[in-house]
């Protein structure tokens, strides 16, 4: 027997007799109706703003209640003024910037001319950066100007900001660079 | 009552946070790709991908258009893929959510009938022969929250809620939208829940975009157990 696959979606003479004898008092209920517990039912419920753009949408973080506190999930936050709970691509994929197997867990160093990146101990990196911003530092650091004014200033340096900073961390990371006498401090504010 | 999708294509700006808040959701992982010179992309719906926003370019009128479709299962209202199974442990309609839900049992059924059966081409099996589609987020309906994909979506493109609200909204959508769009229209609205206003042929959209028409061959055994099917259902309630 053949029919089209539009006709037989079609085909509801049939429900049209349940429902006559639904009519006699036999009920129609339930065959199957499966309550179903949400992955986020014990989670943390924590707001954040999306560090992406500068449009600033709310995000709900759910985090594991369960020692390893790992994000469960990360979604749009609908009492938020801006977003009412909408996300776009990259805010939906917010719990990939901590679940992601193909995240770095250990500072990479590539050596000058090495072709490989190589895992390093966050000790050994720190204390290098460390080491090699105070060399550059020290050697470009200009006391006084052509005027003899004081000055105070490490010509050697900039800085470039991550944009997926927020007002407080900018705040950190700018106290952090004038400490070091920079004067070219660059950042794409967003939020 | 049932539930129903109101999918307006003439609002959708194919962003596909509806495709990433579904991964986000249940779970599931990416998938190795290729650039095939089109966003449109993982290129199919597959057992890990329920959802994929289709992108078409077609000129009409003399203009280039890009038409978008965010493609998934319809949750047909007598869905054929039920029928054609005839074993609830492994294909089900939930009557409280209306969602279509396929459980691990789907493994001992024949893919290619059930694949067959589907007029929107939409169920995908994976190695070991389960398979896997859109769940209407059934978990999430059933504790008062939005499938991930509307809750997501910026444009309020996707919408979801009580049958005959989505159905007066896409009525009244569909009027607005004639007045730019005279070849709009909403598919199958009678017989699916997940309706789609789109502004021009459906077939535009997406080969699958509207119930296929083509033949296939209905056993004799299917045939009844689609016509019998809420008497059976009655039955079970009385015994």
């Amino acid at each position: 027997m053949n029919v089209t696959r539009r006709e037989f979606i079609q085909i509801t003479g049939a429900t049209a007799a349940g429902l006559a004898v639904s009519g006699l008092g036999i009920g129609l209920s339930p065959v199957k109706s499966h309550a179903q517990m949400l992955k986020t039912k014990y989670a943390k419920e924590t707001s954040t703003i999306c560090c992406y753009c500068a449009v600033g949408c709310g995000a709900i973080v759910h985090t594991s209640q369960k020692g390893d506190g790992r994000v469960i999930n990360i979604e749009g936050d609908p009492d938020h003024i801006i977003n009412k709970g909408s996300l776009c691509p990259k805010g939906a994929a917010l719990s990939q910037l901590t679940e992601n197997s193909n995240r770095l867990l250990d500072p990479m160093y590539r050596a000058p001319y090495a072709k490989e990146w190589k895992p390093v101990s966050w000790e050994w990196a720190l204390s290098e950066i460390a080491k090699r911003i105070q060399e550059t530092r020290d050697s470009s650091f200009q006391h006084k100007n052509e005027k003899k004014q004081i000055v105070n200033r490490a010509m050697g340096i900039a800085s470039v900001g991550s944009a997926a900073m927020d007002n407080e961390e900018c705040w950190i990371y700018q106290a952090l660079m004038r400490a070091l006498g920079l004067v070219y401090i660059e950042h794409q504010a967003r939020i | 009552m049932s539930n129903s999708f109101f999918i307006d294509t003439t609002l959708c700006t194919a962003c596909r946070a509806c495709q990433v808040a579904c991964k986000q959701w249940h779970d599931l992982p990416a998938e190795i790709t290729q650039n095939r010179g089109t966003y449109e992309n993982p290129p199919d719906v597959s057992f890990n991908t329920y959802k994929v926003v289709r992108m078409r370019e077609n000129v009409i009128d003399g203009k280039l258009n890009w038409l978008f479709f965010p493609e998934q299962c319809r949750h047909c209202i007598e869905p054929p893929c039920q029928d054609i199974a005839g074993d609830e442990n492994a294909i089900y309609t939930d009557a409280k959510t209306g969602a279509v839900i396929y459980t691990a049992n789907t493994k001992y059924l024949n893919f290619e009938e059930i694949r067959e059966a589907c007029p929107y081409n939409i169920p995908r099996k994976s190695s070991d022969g389960t398979m896997a589609k859109c769940d209407m987020c059934n978990d999430r309906v059933h504790n008062g929250l939005l499938p991930a994909c509307v809750q997501t979506c910026p444009t309020g493109a996707m919408n979801f809620g009580k049958r005959e609200e989505m159905l007066d909204l896409a009525q009244k959508r569909l009027l607005e939208v004639k007045a730019k769009y005279p070849k709009a229209e909403l598919i199958d609205p009678n017989d699916v829940r997940v309706i789609y206003l789109v502004a021009y042929e459906p077939t535009l959209y997406h080969e699958f975009a509207i119930a296929s028409n083509a033949a296939f061959d209905m056993t004799r055994q299917v045939a009844l157990r689609k016509i019998f099917r809420p008497l059976k259902n009655i039955a079970s309630h009385l015994f």
